[in-house]
């Protein structure tokens, strides 16, 4: 842990984020942190999804594939969701999803997913800033990225 | 004891009567020691089926076949098709009913109980052999297995249970509970291993080592597709893997030919076999009804039915889910419950 | 160059070759299987054939044709033509072997293909000869080969139990040997109908029979419509394990892999394909012409004992028995053909 070479290393790497965002919570709140000025890192792209529900596994794989150091879904509070019930069924694939990735050993702090409302800026700053130091600890993701 | 003359009879009566078009069941075959699948469709031909633990086949995939078939067939024969299954194929079935793929008249299931054995495991077998293969394989009551050696005299005995497939040492239902008339007892108490066996040694590796075994079988892996080709709950007439939906025309420039969205790359390398095995995991996560065939067709013996136990585990106790158990529920992906797990979430 | 070389002087002439990748056979994962071996120590020939087959060191299953990439707008191609190093392959079984001269023709007949003979021109083969075949699917001698067949092999080494007699066939076979000079002994009186009778013992064992090699192509030809294809392929699944572990098999599919559609930046890939996977002949239209698997199991027996007959005069199947073993539904070549030719 106190080797230097790999202190630097940590400073210098910045995670990338995909970020699926519903659009009628996550990624108003998503805006709102920014009209709000609040600080937060810069880390994830942002991807606007019409429901946490409509997030397809193969997303989130080729997200992994395509170099991501994370993987954010975002979407509304349970009972709050636009078309009912669509949160709920992501709610269960997504934990699939999880214990997949898990199971096959990618690190487990690479997949994330957060309920966050368009009155939540502050909460999306956080989620993403926690995110952020969570993956500068573990690095670069190699295992699932594609190499050429 | 399954007296096989009691399936015979059974499949050439239904013939007779014409209530089924075909029975699919299993001969022997020229191939190997292990039976192979067969269709009949003449009374006499029902003598030639056999019934023993060689016979590994889960058959609903046929059934899956014959209805695309049919599909696509000028004059389509939809009479039904009877099958003979195992209790892991019947679940097969359950679920293709479930997903309303046929109906309940389309099919007569020919179930067989597993009593106290179920079928071998072709790699555990070869790695008692070193590879050389079996020219015969018999059975000396329930718990021992003879296994003559090609190009060698002796028989060896092994104990059942050191060569049976682990999917039936943890199964749960070795009887049908699916179908039209069963043969054979009905055994409870089984006394191999609980159910999610290999999946729970399987989680409780390190991460690293986790990703150590799946990145040596992921780099393995072939892309064959036999594992895709032989579910039967892999019907999609394309694989988003395969992506041959891109329809190119003189007017498609290069630009959006490399734009193109392509989930999967062809090339059999560990990322891009990872994304093909853990799509396919999912797509089968409530589904997945453990006949293990992925894994017994594999040529280079990918474990893979540990991807899809360790889904079917989660459902079972994350969401009292059990595939191909009741045809009427709504499928594991399409319900929800409020007290499904939430923690995970920030 | 012919030569004895006892059982376990084996390791030593393995670590003599330590400037060339050394592969042999290895049992891991249930299965036999090439894999590279780091010492002389490592070398197991106790195996029966291995899954896959030795086209794999010649004919990946992936390999970069060039790397391309958009430079202020231009497109910049690199090459990418292998420059691997000298390869030498332990324990080659004779049907692997032969496989080689018939994938050699693919290669170069009307187009000699520099990627496949960067790989070939440094790879030797060491074969070791069946003193039984290994399996009931054995066939080779029925399609004009032997468990002795040196075709395609520059070494091949036969067991005599406590020696192993070793046979240098090709310049490059010669010179791997006399890398390992030190470790080989001359051939003695006696050693020469020693192997001689390991050869006929190894051939007096029963093979699954091809009745009538020559009249095959004929049967085929005038079954072309015959409804038993479609009878036969009846329990296909249509995956690719009878072309994959081939030894012959040579088909393949090019794709362009963009690694970023920003920078245009991405590789030109030949990957393996087969004529049983259904998009293999899926046209731009949707059509598609081969839809079935009767014609498809049609296609692979036909290639193998009808075309490759006609257009280079010998069979494209040197009996291995992988096709017939590993067939997840018992599909059996041998039975096919007998069928055919009923
Ligand atoms: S059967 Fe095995 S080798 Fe073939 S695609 Fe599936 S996992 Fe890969
Ligand atoms: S995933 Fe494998 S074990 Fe599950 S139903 Fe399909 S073939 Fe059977
Ligand atoms: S086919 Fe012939 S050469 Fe090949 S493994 Fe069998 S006996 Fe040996
Ligand atoms: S066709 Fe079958 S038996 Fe013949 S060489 Fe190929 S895999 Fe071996
Ligand atoms: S013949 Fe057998 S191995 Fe070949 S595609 Fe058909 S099922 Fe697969």
């Amino acid at each position: 842990m106190s080797n230097p070479s790999k202190t630097t290393e940590v400073q210098s790497f910045e995670p990338r984020i995909v970020a699926f965002l519903c659009k009628w919570c996550s990624s108003a709140g998503s805006d709102l942190a920014g009209v709000s000025r609040i600080q937060y890192s810069a880390n994830a792209t942002p991807i606007t999804i019409p429901c946490s529900g409509s997030v397809s596994p193969m997303y989130i794989l080729s997200a992994f594939n395509k170099g991501a150091d994370g993987v954010l879904i975002s979407g509304c509070h349970p009972g709050d969701c636009h078309y009912m019930e669509g949160n709920y069924l992501a709610r269960r694939k997504l934990y699939l999803v999880k214990e997949l990735l898990q199971f096959i050993g990618l690190e487990s702090e690479r997949f994330r997913m957060s309920w966050v409302s368009a009155a939540e800026g502050a909460k999306f700053a956080e989620v993403v800033d926690e995110f952020v130091e969570d993956l500068r600890v573990l690095g670069p993701q190699n295992r699932l990225k594609a190499k050429p | 004891m399954v007296n096989v003359e009691e399936i015979r009879d059974y499949a050439a009566s239904l013939l007779e009567k014409e209530e089924v078009k075909a029975v699919l069941g299993f001969r022997r075959g020229s191939a190997s020691a292990f039976a192979e699948p067969c269709t009949i469709t003449e009374v006499g031909e029902a003598a030639s089926l056999v019934w023993d633990p060689t016979c590994l086949n889960n058959l609903a995939l046929y059934l899956v076949k014959d209805r695309k078939q049919q599909a696509v067939a000028k004059t389509p024969d939809n009479r039904p098709v009877g099958i003979v299954a195992k209790g892991c194929d019947s679940r097969a079935v359950g679920v293709l009913l479930q997903e309303n793929f046929f109906k309940r008249e389309d099919v007569v299931v020919i179930g067989v109980s597993c009593e106290g054995t179920g079928v071998v495991d072709s790699n555990k077998l070869s790695d008692k052999l070193k590879g050389k293969t079996a020219s015969r394989i018999t059975f000396s009551g329930a718990d021992d297995i003879n296994v003559s050696v090609y190009g060698d005299e002796t028989e060896t005995v092994i104990p059942a249970q050191e060569i049976l497939a682990d999917r039936c040492l943890e199964c749960r239902a070795a009887t049908p509970t699916l179908h039209d008339v069963v043969f054979g007892d009905t055994v409870e108490a089984r006394d191999f291993n609980e159910p999610f066996h290999a999946a729970k040694e399987a989680e409780s590796a390190s991460e690293d080592e986790r990703w150590a075994t799946w990145e040596h079988h992921f780099d393995r892996c072939l892309r064959c597709f036999a594992c895709r080709a032989v579910c039967p709950m892999c019907y999609c007439h394309e694989c988003v893997v395969d992506s041959t939906t891109f329809v190119v025309t003189l007017g498609t420039s290069a630009e959006e030919k490399a734009n193109r969205i392509r989930w999967c790359e062809r090339s059999a390398n560990t990322s891009e076999s990872a994304v093909y095995h853990l799509t396919r995991a999912i797509h089968l996560a409530g589904r997945c009804i453990d006949c293990g065939e992925c894994e017994r067709v594999c040529p280079v013996n990918i474990p893979l039915r540990l991807l899809n136990t360790k889904l079917e585990k989660e459902a079972f106790e994350m969401f009292e889910y059990q595939a191909g158990h009741d045809i009427e529920q709504a499928s594991l992906l399409s319900s929800f419950r409020d007290e499904d797990p939430n923690s995970f979430i920030r | 160059m012919e030569k004895i070389l006892n059982q376990e002087k084996l390791r030593e002439w393995v670590d003599m070759l330590d400037d060339c990748e050394v592969y042999a056979p290895a049992f891991a994962d249930s299965v036999w299987n090439y894999a590279r071996i780091e010492a002389g120590t490592d070398i197991d020939l106790s195996h029966t054939n291995t899954i896959g087959s030795v086209k794999e060191f010649v004919f990946p299953q992936r390999e970069v044709f060039f790397r391309f990439e958009k430079k202020d707008g231009v497109p910049v191609l690199t090459s990418t033509l292998p420059d691997p190093k000298p390869t030498v392959v332990f324990g080659v079984r004779p049907c692997d072997g032969r496989g080689m001269p018939r994938n050699d023709t693919v290669f170069n007949k009307e187009f000699e293909d520099p990627y496949y003979w960067a790989r070939r021109n440094k790879l030797t083969l060491v074969g070791l000869a069946c003193n039984q075949p290994h399996s009931p699917n054995c066939f080779c001698q029925s399609v004009g080969g032997s468990p002795h067949s040196e075709d395609g092999l520059d070494i091949l080494m036969t067991d005599l139990g406590d020696r192993f007699h070793v046979k240098g066939i090709t310049v490059k076979g010669v010179e791997a040997m006399e890398r390992g000079r030190d470790a080989f002994d001359a051939v003695r009186d006696g050693d020469q109908t020693e192997v001689e009778k390991v050869h006929d013992t190894s051939r007096s064992f029963p093979q699954r029979p091809l009745d009538n090699l020559d009249a095959i192509p004929k049967a085929i030809r005038e079954s072309f419509d015959s409804p038993l294809w479609a009878d036969m392929a009846q329990h296909c699944i249509g995956c690719g394990i009878c072309t994959f572990l081939c030894p012959t098999c040579h088909c393949f599919d090019i794709n362009d892999e963009v690694i970023s559609p920003t920078t245009g930046e991405g590789e030109r890939v030949r990957t393996w394909d087969n004529c049983q996977f259904p998009d293999f002949t899926m046209h731009t239209s949707g059509h598609n012409p081969r839809a079935d698997l009767g014609s498809r199991l049609r296609q692979r027996v036909s290639h193998k004992f009808l075309y490759f007959v006609e257009n280079h005069n010998t069979q494209q199947c040197t009996g291995c028995g992988r096709c017939i073993t590993e067939c997840p539904v018992g599909i059996d070549i041998v039975a096919v053909l007998e069928r055919v030719s009923q």
